[in-house]
């Protein structure tokens, strides 16, 4: 009875540790990522490095190459003649 | 000739409590008022009004009423909403101040600072009592003692009556469990349920004293037939523990058992501050997902290194012999399985109390902010096994003369090593880094948290702008504007603290305790038309600075 008692605390403690220094470590670990990521602080950071990259590129005389300007604008109209044939039917 | 050495000894430990206390008499008038000294007084009020009512005693009632109202603070949550709080400090602290009229806010600070410190004085005596049965040598136990007082951070907090108060309490209960295993009484028991109570209003952690006891009872029953008698005894013990409980805490007089699950239950609901950032080793990190080593990190960077020394070699050896216990637990054994003699047993409660504690932060993932002050009585178990070690060198260098003189001499440097940090930290004490870091990495953590630099601020300034209206900003989490009530009514009024609004403000006050993330967010960020006047500096740690508008 002695014994048995003993080495069922020891196991239960054990066991205990095991669980928290595998999963619970990685559980923390994967928690403080997410939270970093998706704190507010981290999407206000996101958001002005947005509005300071437009404002550098609003800045630039020529923003886009003259290529990529071609090739948006022939996509823009193809898109809208597309957009409009589907508006008639 | 013993009655002569016990005299001596009684003059000597006398004559000490005598200095400490002229020297606590002429000083404690230093410390600032913390940021949650006025909840405290609110709460003393509350449930002193509470208990006047039930007991019809309606002169107390109206004024503890009427001093409520008085109390108004917009960052202050009512005690409605937070009425778990132990009241065991604060309800006698607010019938002195309505029973010898205190009229000065100030004073009822002063007042409740010094009685917080007698209460921890009180308490390092018990803390003597347990050394002096454990290892029966005077001088080591007086040192022991002296280091337990001068613990520079538990120094200073002592008179914060916040966790400092709960170490004294529950170090009374310590007292009184070691008491017990040693000879089960009914006197003993109901000594030891008293102080556990009390410790157990103060902070929930207070519940491994009851389970500690059970399980050295269980322990103590598996190798003697006793059974019934322990079981007698430790029914009584719970019973008027859950009767003083009760008593204790007036939150519980109706509605007890709802009330009572919901104690545990708040914790978990809004007495943690749910997911504030925590500055930690230079990164703003989660309270709720500390790193496991934040504990031990600021245990640390924040003991003196003489301390740990000694309280690791001391823990490591018990540890070893506790171990080589257990391995050789036997089916029939004369002794008990885990200690040989009471001195092994005290041992034993200390150690297990300490592991079993730290174990469960770890399982549970409790939160943690301030660094490691919710787990200061910690201290208790860290001095214990300290003066444990240098008692392990007296024994081992006992035909030694020399090496023995050395040992004390080692544990003499300590208490002036620490002495010397009381002297320069005074009365930031409670912000007290180790010599081993240096100081750009004591800037990496939490500093003033309490925000008692508040009224060295207001003084300051007082004394550089005389009788000018002053705006304050606050560059801070610091609630600011609590520790106006550490200065003087004439002086205060000269101040309006307005918050982050920067624009309005003469003057920014800024530490580095932040809510959020101050890398990231720029709310505590300096305007480019304030300049930098003044910087409180203690041992490297920067307490705080004053920023001027310079329009």
């Amino acid at each position: 009875m002695k014994i048995f008692f003993y080495k069922s605390i020891l196991v239960f403690i054990l066991f205990i540790l095991a669980i928290h220094f595998s999963f619970g470590v990685i559980t923390k670990q994967i928690k403080r990522e997410y939270s970093s990521i998706v704190s507010k602080e981290k999407i206000e950071q996101i958001k002005n490095k947005l509005r300071e990259e437009i404002k550098t590129g609003t800045e630039k005389e020529v923003l886009i190459n003259p290529k990529d300007a071609k090739l948006l604008n022939n996509f823009l109209i193809k898109l809208r003649s597309e957009l409009e044939k589907t508006k008639n039917k | 000739m013993i009655n002569k050495i016990k005299n001596f000894q009684y003059i000597f430990l006398s004559l000490t409590y005598l200095i400490i206390v002229l020297v606590v008499l002429s000083t404690f008038k230093d410390f600032g008022v913390h940021i949650e000294e006025k909840f405290h007084r609110m709460n003393g009020l509350y449930w002193l009004n509470y208990i006047a009512q039930i007991f019809n005693f309606e002169k107390i009632s109206l004024i503890s009423e009427i001093k409520l109202k008085e109390i108004s603070d917009y960052t202050l949550s009512s005690v409605e909403h937070y009425n778990k709080y132990g009241v065991i400090f604060d309800v006698p602290l607010a019938l002195i101040e309505i029973v010898f009229n205190i009229e000065k806010i100030e004073n009822v600070y002063h007042i409740k600072h010094f009685f917080s410190f007698i209460i921890f004085l009180i308490s390092s005596f018990f803390f003597y009592k347990i050394l002096i049965k454990r290892f029966k040598n005077f001088f080591l136990c007086l040192a022991g003692t002296v280091l337990f007082i001068t613990s520079p951070r538990i120094f200073g907090d002592s008179f914060l009556y916040k966790d400092v108060l709960f170490l004294s309490f529950f170090n009374i209960a310590l007292f009184f469990l070691l008491k017990s295993s040693d000879s089960l009484n009914l006197k003993n028991i109901f000594f030891f349920s008293v102080f556990s109570a009390i410790a157990f209003n103060l902070r929930i952690f207070g519940i491994f004293l009851p389970v500690t006891f059970f399980l050295i009872l269980i322990i103590k029953s598996l190798n003697n037939k006793n059974i019934y008698s322990y079981f007698k005894f430790y029914s009584f013990y719970l019973f008027s523990l859950i009767c003083l409980i009760i008593f204790f805490s007036p939150y519980l007089w109706s509605n007890t058992l709802a009330n009572f699950l919901d104690i545990f239950l708040a914790l978990k609901r809004d007495l943690i501050d749910a997911d504030i950032k925590i500055l930690f080793n230079n990164e703003f990190i989660i309270n709720r997902n500390a790193p496991d080593s934040y504990l031990f990190t600021w245990i640390f960077i924040s003991t003196p290194i003489t301390t740990l020394i000694l309280f690791s070699l001391g823990y490591f050896f018990y540890s070893k012999r506790f171990i080589k216990r257990f391995i050789n637990i036997k089916k029939e054994q004369i002794y008990n399985d885990l200690w040989r003699g009471q001195n092994e047993q005290k041992d034993f409660i200390i150690f297990f109390i300490l592991t079993s504690f730290y174990l469960s932060l770890l399982v549970f993932n409790s939160p943690f902010y301030n660094g490691w002050r919710l787990v200061y009585f910690l201290n208790i178990f860290i001095i214990y096994f300290t003066v444990y070690q240098i008692n392990n060198l007296i024994i081992l260098y006992r035909k030694d003369y020399l090496k023995r003189k050395i040992i004390l001499l080692f544990a003499l440097a300590s208490i002036i090593h620490n002495v010397i940090c009381l002297v320069i930290y005074h009365p930031y004490q409670s912000y007290y880094f180790t010599e081993l870091i240096s100081n750009n990495k004591k800037n990496t953590f939490e500093g003033d948290y309490y925000g008692i630099s508040g009224k060295h601020f207001f003084l300051k300034l007082s004394s550089d702008n005389k009788d000018q209206k002053i705006k304050i900003a606050v560059a801070s989490h610091t609630p600011l504007h609590r520790s106006l009530e550490s200065i003087d009514f004439d002086l205060r009024k000269n101040f309006e603290v307005v918050g982050q609004e920067y624009k309005n403000a003469d003057f920014i006050y800024k530490n580095n305790i932040s809510e959020v993330n101050s890398n990231l967010n720029k709310k505590y960020n300096i305007p480019n038309n304030f300049v930098k006047i003044y910087e409180l500096n203690v041992n490297g740690i920067k307490i705080y600075e004053i920023f001027k508008n310079i329009k």
